[in-house]
């Protein structure tokens, strides 16, 4: 994924590197050439001085060895020189066996010479008249501890280029931590909004960050309004429906249509249809799903007054119990899980002879809830048609009927799944699985 | 027993007045909600059947005005809201009994009697008896010692209302108000008439006269 750390990281080292290489590039260049510049003046000075060392001597010209350093005596010493006149060719003893490789022109060559034992020569020919002679100087130095020093200085700087590129990128690492703080509180917050901790985020953010949370915030509350709002249109809807439905439902206790049993069972059928119809539809739309990040359904809150209202339904007879973790906050809307709940209940305490127990644990990122009851229970045969997808259970005599319909269409709004399985109770358990859409 | 029914829609609400009154209740019947927030605070009704959705003022609105002035009758709401969160916030508002429309008939008519026997001390009882004496709500018919009385309505409606309220003084007044609706003369002497009547047919010391303060039932005379 896209990493605003990474891409720092990755840019600033690529541009370290890049700026670094050239630097330093430049830098043993520029030494390089001043170097070499200097030994070419002392090349140049050398063969002025091998040329003032030659003296007129009782044989022709001779070289005066008292007027030349030692280091030509030395074999292989890194200075060499070669005298050349009237076909006499003079070599410095340092050359030993070696033959200086030929110059093409007078002056300094542009390139290091191949010498004795590896070494790199600069070299310098120079062409004079002294007692009416021509006389040619061809002086040498051995480069190569030059460029072996610059190898050793490349390495030693690599390195410490190495480690100031790690330095500068821990700090950066750091300091961009540090710069993009509260982007990281901000998604902390959201985390927690996934999961019903909070309802808002905080305002208190950096400049940069405040158009976005106030943005945020203000979808937050458009959200709930509108959920609210539709919910209400919903609950109207439902009034001006359901009312007249009770008339007519009513109407059929009128003497007048009990004396035509036969219509009266139509009507009363397609009005209970319309009825189951109506329900399940508006309880469909009036879930609000992941719409609402925020919101979340505290289990000790809410239990208690959903279990007394199960109790009245049911008459006192049945012993109901629940069981949840202290705390235990599940992290969707409150009248979603309510409707879930509360559906489930009632459905099995139709269905109980004498226990219902509702159980909610967490288990690794999912919500489990677990329903038992200890009546007749489903044969496994029915099961399968129960839960198969689409099929009307408000239509079918499998018994846990349209409360499990809308159970169902609860648990697919929120992308959970539901089993049915054997009770320790001995009857029916109904386990669903929830998963929060963050994790 | 004197019902409130607060409800807009005028052809459920005749329906439902004429089913319990048939049951011998005696009805009064209100369509706006601050009417409902005033009546059911000033008259002394013994059950309030309340809609939700109501012009003027909601029905939880209503419900919260009566609990917060303390009116402590018991209130059954009838909505077309289903759904498990806001049957929960009206129990939490203070209602007795909830009953989702649409509803068969039955099913309300057995909430109010449920109700009522509750709100008297009466509860997990399938049937109404006190002293000896057990009424079958269902027929108006009373059973005592396993032999079935007839009853006439008035009769019956007297008879319910002394065996909820076992052992208190009851005036003339108290039992017109409670057994009559508002429209309906009060004449207290039709109610002693019935009183005797009763006295007739389950024998004289099951309903004493208290000289000035009224009528006690006592379920003294029936053997038990």
């Amino acid at each position: 994924m896209h990493s605003i750390q990474r891409q720092l990281t990755f840019s600033l080292a690529m541009l370290l590197i890049v700026m670094g290489l050239l630097l330093a590039q430049a830098g043993l260049w520029i030494v390089d050439r001043g170097l070499r510049q200097h030994m070419q003046d002392n090349l140049q000075s050398q063969a002025e001085s091998l040329l003032s060392a030659l003296v007129k001597g009782t044989e022709g010209i001779e070289l005066n060895s008292r007027h030349h350093d030692a280091v030509f005596l030395k074999p292989f010493s890194g200075h060499y020189f070669i005298i050349e006149f009237n076909q006499q060719r003079w070599r410095s003893r340092s050359l030993w066996d070696f033959e200086l490789p030929s110059v093409e022109h007078l002056g300094f060559s542009e390139q290091l010479k191949p010498g004795p034992e590896q070494q790199q020569l600069l070299m310098y020919q120079g062409a004079y008249r002294r007692y009416t002679t021509d006389i040619k100087v061809t002086v040498a130095h051995d480069y190569s501890p030059v460029l072996a020093s610059f190898k050793q200085a490349q390495i030693i700087g690599a390195g410490l280029g190495l480690l100031a590129l790690l330095l500068t990128l821990l700090l950066q690492r750091q300091l961009v931590r540090r710069a993009l703080k509260p982007l990281e509180q901000t998604r902390v917050q959201i985390e927690q909004l996934q999961q019903g901790q909070r309802s808002l985020l905080e305002q208190d953010t950096p400049l940069e960050l405040q158009p976005l949370v106030r943005q945020v915030n203000r979808l937050l509350v458009h959200t709930e309004e509108t959920l609210q709002r539709s919910r209400k249109g919903l609950g109207n809807l439902g009034h001006a429906l359901k009312t007249p439905l009770a008339v007519l439902m009513s109407l059929l206790q009128r003497e007048e249509l009990q004396r035509q049993p036969e219509l009266s069972a139509i009507l009363q059928e397609q009005l209970e249809f319309i009825e189951q119809r109506i329900t399940r539809e508006l309880t469909r739309a009036r879930l609000s799903g992941e719409a609402l990040p925020g919101a979340f359904f505290d289990c000790a809150e809410e239990l208690p007054g959903l279990f007394q209202l199960i109790n009245r339904v049911h008459g006192e007879v049945l012993t109901l119990d629940w069981h949840a973790a202290a705390g235990l906050r599940l992290p969707w809307e409150r009248d979603d899980m309510l409707e879930m709940l509360g559906n489930l209940l009632d459905n099995a305490c139709k269905w109980a002879d004498s226990r219902v127990e509702l159980s909610i644990e967490q288990r690794g990122a999912a919500y489990c809830v677990c329903i038992d009851d200890d009546g007749p229970g489903i044969a496994e045969s029915q099961r399968e048609q129960v839960q198969r997808r689409g099929s009307r259970l408000d239509e079918q005599s499998v018994g846990h009927g349209l409360g499990l319909g809308i159970v169902r269409d609860i648990v697919e709004t929120l992308q959970g799944t539901l089993q049915l399985l054997d009770s320790p109770l001995g009857g029916l358990r109904v386990e669903i699985c929830l998963r929060p859409c963050s994790a | 027993m004197r019902l409130l029914l607060v409800e807009d829609n005028v052809a459920l609400a005749d329906e439902l007045s004429a089913g319990l009154q048939k049951l011998g209740y005696a009805v009064d019947w209100l369509t706006d909600g601050r009417d409902a927030a005033y009546q059911g605070a000033v008259e002394p009704y013994d059950l309030i059947i309340l809609d939700l959705g109501l012009p003027g003022l909601s029905g939880l609105e209503v419900l919260a005005q009566w609990r917060a002035a303390a009116i402590s009758t018991p209130v059954l709401i009838l909505t077309a809201r289903s759904s498990w969160s806001e049957r929960i916030d009206g129990l939490k508002a203070g209602a007795d009994d909830y009953l989702t429309k649409p509803f068969h008939q039955e099913e309300l008519y057995l909430r109010v009697q449920a109700l009522l026997r509750r709100s008297h001390g009466f509860s997990n009882q399938s049937d109404l008896s006190a002293a000896g004496l057990r009424l079958d709500e269902a027929r108006q018919m009373v059973h005592s010692q396993g032999q079935a009385i007839e009853l006439t309505g008035a009769e019956f409606r007297l008879l319910r209302y002394f065996m909820l309220h076992q052992g208190q003084v009851l005036s003339k007044s108290h039992l017109a108000e409670h057994l009559y609706d508002g429209e309906t003369e009060r004449d207290s002497n039709v109610l002693e008439v019935h009183v005797n009547h009763l006295r007739r047919k389950l024998g004289r010391a099951v309903i004493e006269t208290r000289r000035g303060q009224g009528y006690r039932f006592t379920g003294a005379g029936v053997p038990q």
